[in-house]
């Protein structure tokens, strides 16, 4: 039937096409040769054209009906973001590691659960469940449902649950708003659900600073200004109870801001750096396994950069892509490590850490990666010598290189080598073997 | 800390907002050839950035922030649609947050609503590769659509700018009838091609195989997408040379070794024809695109 339906409408095309030749053809004679001939097409069409409108008629109206019977998502079977309201999608994706130390403590930080080394052997990691659509004209919808193992028991964990505005919602625009629960604008990695990450684990300033991820609920704006170049700025307010806060006493103890700007060099390069900032009030913040807690205030200040650039244009074929991130963070409040006994100790003092990484993709399939995190810790008062905010002088590093085959865009598996020094005198060698694998609607990642 | 980033963001609204506003319609093609084409109807009424460039595969862009950008000032996107750009499109609309472009306005415009799609699957799932549900969305090598989408892109054009809708209009005519001219000629040509059979890498050519009657003998890739295997080659080696294929078939970007290799051992010359116009195409550029398609399978099928 759809073979017909071309046939049909190029048939009726290209003699219409050819009807307006003569309008704009200088040379009159060759307009009268071309008028001639299209005169004879015409004729020789005419016939044709009249039987075959009628037929595309009747066909256009049995499509058009067929179509509105067909609309019940049971008798379709393609899979299309648009098909199923909301659309699903589901990522698995499972481990095997092996760790020549025991235990892995990252010296003169007080790390949150999410922070801490992976499981040893095999295991899987986080699955995510995510269902999302546009709720009307006005709004977009997403969750997503991370399904954990910790101590021994599967848990559902809320990651995200938010609401977005869709460019008809009457706002100015470049002018977005966001409410409920998400990963927040904050750095690079932070707005990426982890199965987009290029490393199977978080580098270390994410595992310190972020406790993995910020995602506290919220509001959060951003606009995108109207220019050349690509810059855009928000900032959001906070409850206050996902790490770096704390158990917010108001409901209302956080805020951030951040500025972006990018662009490309050339055809094939392209950058973006970022700016941001992250100020809590922490009532209390438990770490360490609740050993260690903290109240005061936190401020995180972060820098980001990101530049990719594929040889061909063609990121599918090749593609070099290279991303820094810097944190720095101030702390003014009360620490104490019932650990080691410490009491409640006075702290005011700020640390940074960073991270560098280059991903190169050498064939379609496969990447190479290599990546050197760093922290600097805060200066020990006196009172928390010898407890785990003690960094006694040394700066915990890793070194990680990895090496990934991606099937499909749905599917990759990932080899990574790390070597951690996070307290003095320690070197852990890691070995991780991973899968990370996608079905349902998967929606496209973020730049 | 904030109260700078508050000033700078200040100033740069200001800065912004005091910017001339610019009398041309800004129109944010997805590729080349509507670029190309949006100049043909809309002239110096209208400036247009093709958002790739030719030697790029539009089924796989990166939503770069530069995109962002344009797409936020753009008051027309103009693309194939039919999930061509499904991995980065909507991601760039979202984020430019502009509300004259969002589906269902007249600068929302996907080129292959307005045609008739060839190789629509019946059902669809992802072990057969990268299938569009939609049908195949690589429209624009059949000349007989451009007319099509032509007209529409004048309808939208007239919308969104009723006061130059004269301009368009005559813009449309003279393209029109310009490209009447050229299916003529190109008509003669076609007799010359028919059944001429040939080899494809990706099924990028199915419009352009349709409009000439050229016989396509088989694809390179096994499954859409998914890049092509030894075993499948091997086998393509034998019904290739049986069909006595006169050219295999491939776009600037498609990876070249599966075809130079079919090309060694049948004995068939490996041919990268011209997939699109160059970005900053300049008015009848289209027209040469399908001359060049035309002489370089003339000249493997032994015609001059």
């Amino acid at each position: 039937m759809t073979k017909r339906y071309i046939r049909a409408v190029a048939a009726i095309a290209v003699p219409v096409c050819l009807a307006s030749a003569p309008v704009a053809a200088a040379d009159k004679q060759e307009l009268q040769k071309i008028l001639q001939e299209v005169q004879l097409l015409k004729k020789s069409y005419e016939d044709r054209i009249a039987t075959l409108e009628n037929k595309l008629r009747g066909l256009e109206q049995k499509k058009a009906s067929s179509n509105k019977a067909a609309t019940p998502a049971s008798s379709s079977r393609s899979i299309k973001g648009n098909s199923f309201n909301p659309s699903i999608g589901l990522i698995l994706n499972g481990r095997a590691s092996s760790f020549s130390e025991k235990t892995s403590e990252i010296s003169g930080f007080g790390v949150g659960e999410e922070g801490e080394r992976g499981k040893e052997g095999l295991s899987i990691g986080e699955s995510e469940l995510n269902f999302s659509a546009n709720v009307d004209d006005k709004f977009y919808a997403s969750s997503t449902v991370a399904i954990v193992q910790e101590d021994g028991s599967d848990k559902i964990e809320l990651e995200e649950a938010y609401i977005q505005t869709l460019p008809d919602a009457g706002l100015p625009d470049g002018l977005r708003l966001k409410a409920g629960r998400a990963l927040w604008t904050l750095g690079y990695l932070n707005e990426h659900h982890s199965h987009a990450d290029d490393f199977a684990d978080r580098p270390l300033p994410y595992r310190v600073f972020l406790n993995k991820s910020f995602n506290d609920d919220g509001v959060e704006f951003s606009y995108v200004v109207p220019a050349d170049t690509y810059i855009e700025f928000g900032g959001g307010v906070f409850r206050g109870d996902d790490f770096p806060a704390g158990g917010s006493a108001s409901g209302l103890g956080a805020w951030s801001a951040f500025a972006r700007v990018g662009g490309d060099i050339g055809d094939n390069h392209a950058l973006r750096l970022g700016a941001y900032t992250l100020h809590t009030d922490v009532n209390s913040r438990a770490t360490n396994e609740g050993a260690v807690t903290f109240a005061g205030k936190s401020n995180t200040y972060a820098a980001d950069l990101r530049y990719t650039w594929a040889p061909t244009g063609n990121p599918k074929d090749k593609e070099l892509i290279l991303q820094s991130e810097f944190f720095h963070r101030d702390e003014d409040g009360i620490y104490n490590d019932t650990g080691a006994t410490t009491g409640n100790v006075n702290f005011d003092g700020s640390s940074q850490g960073w991270y560098a990484q280059a991903v190169y993709k050498f064939a379609p399939s496969w990447r190479v990666g290599a990546r050197y995190s760093q922290l600097l810790a805060a200066d020990t008062p006196a009172g928390l010598v010898g407890s785990a905010l003690d960094s006694a002088g040394h700066d915990p590093n890793t070194v990680s290189v990895m090496g990934d085959w991606t099937n499909s865009e749905f599917g990759r598996v990932r080899v990574q080598y790390n070597r951690e020094e996070l307290s003095n005198g320690k070197e852990d060698n890691q070995f991780i073997l991973q899968y990370i694998m996608s079905i349902g609607a998967h929606g496209a990642h973020a730049f | 800390m904030l109260r700078k980033l508050v000033i700078c963001s200040v100033a740069l609204l200001g800065w912004v907002t005091s910017t001339p506003a610019n009398a041309e319609l800004r129109i944010f093609a997805c590729e080349p050839e509507w670029a190309a084409l949006a100049r043909e109807i809309g002239g110096d009424k209208i400036t247009a950035y093709s958002a790739t460039h030719e030697r790029q595969d539009p089924h796989y862009i990166r939503a770069r922030p530069s995109l962002i950008a344009k797409i936020r000032r753009a008051d027309m996107v103009f693309c194939t649609g039919a999930e061509l750009e499904i991995g980065w499109l909507p991601l760039l609309m979202q984020r430019g947050a502009r509300a004259k472009i969002r589906a269902g306005k007249p600068g929302h415009f996907m080129a292959a609503q307005h045609v008739p799609l060839r190789e629509k699957p019946i059902a669809v799932d992802r072990s057969m590769g990268d299938v569009h549900p939609d049908g195949n969305p690589h429209i624009h090598l059949d000349p007989r659509n451009i007319i099509l989408i032509a007209r529409e892109l004048t309808k939208r054009l007239s919308k969104i700018d009723a006061q130059n809708a004269g301009a368009y209009a005559q813009n449309l005519k003279s393209f029109e009838s310009g490209w009447a001219a050229q299916l003529m000629k190109w008509q003669n040509q076609l007799h010359d091609l028919r059944n001429m059979p040939v080899v494809v890498h990706h099924r990028s050519w199915s419009y352009l195989i349709a409009w000439l009657g050229l016989k396509e003998v088989g694809s390179l890739e096994a499954k859409p997408g998914i890049p092509p295997t030894a075993s499948h080659l091997q086998a393509l080696l034998k019904i290739a040379a049986q069909a006595k294929t006169k050219a295999i078939l491939r776009t600037p970007f498609d990876q070249s070794a599966p075809s130079e290799w079919l090309s060694q051992k049948a004995n068939i010359p490996a041919l990268i024809l011209p997939f699109t116009v160059s970005r900053e195409a300049k008015p009848g550029a289209l027209q040469l695109l399908f001359d060049n398609i035309l002489s370089l399978l003339r000249r493997a099928n032994g015609q001059s």
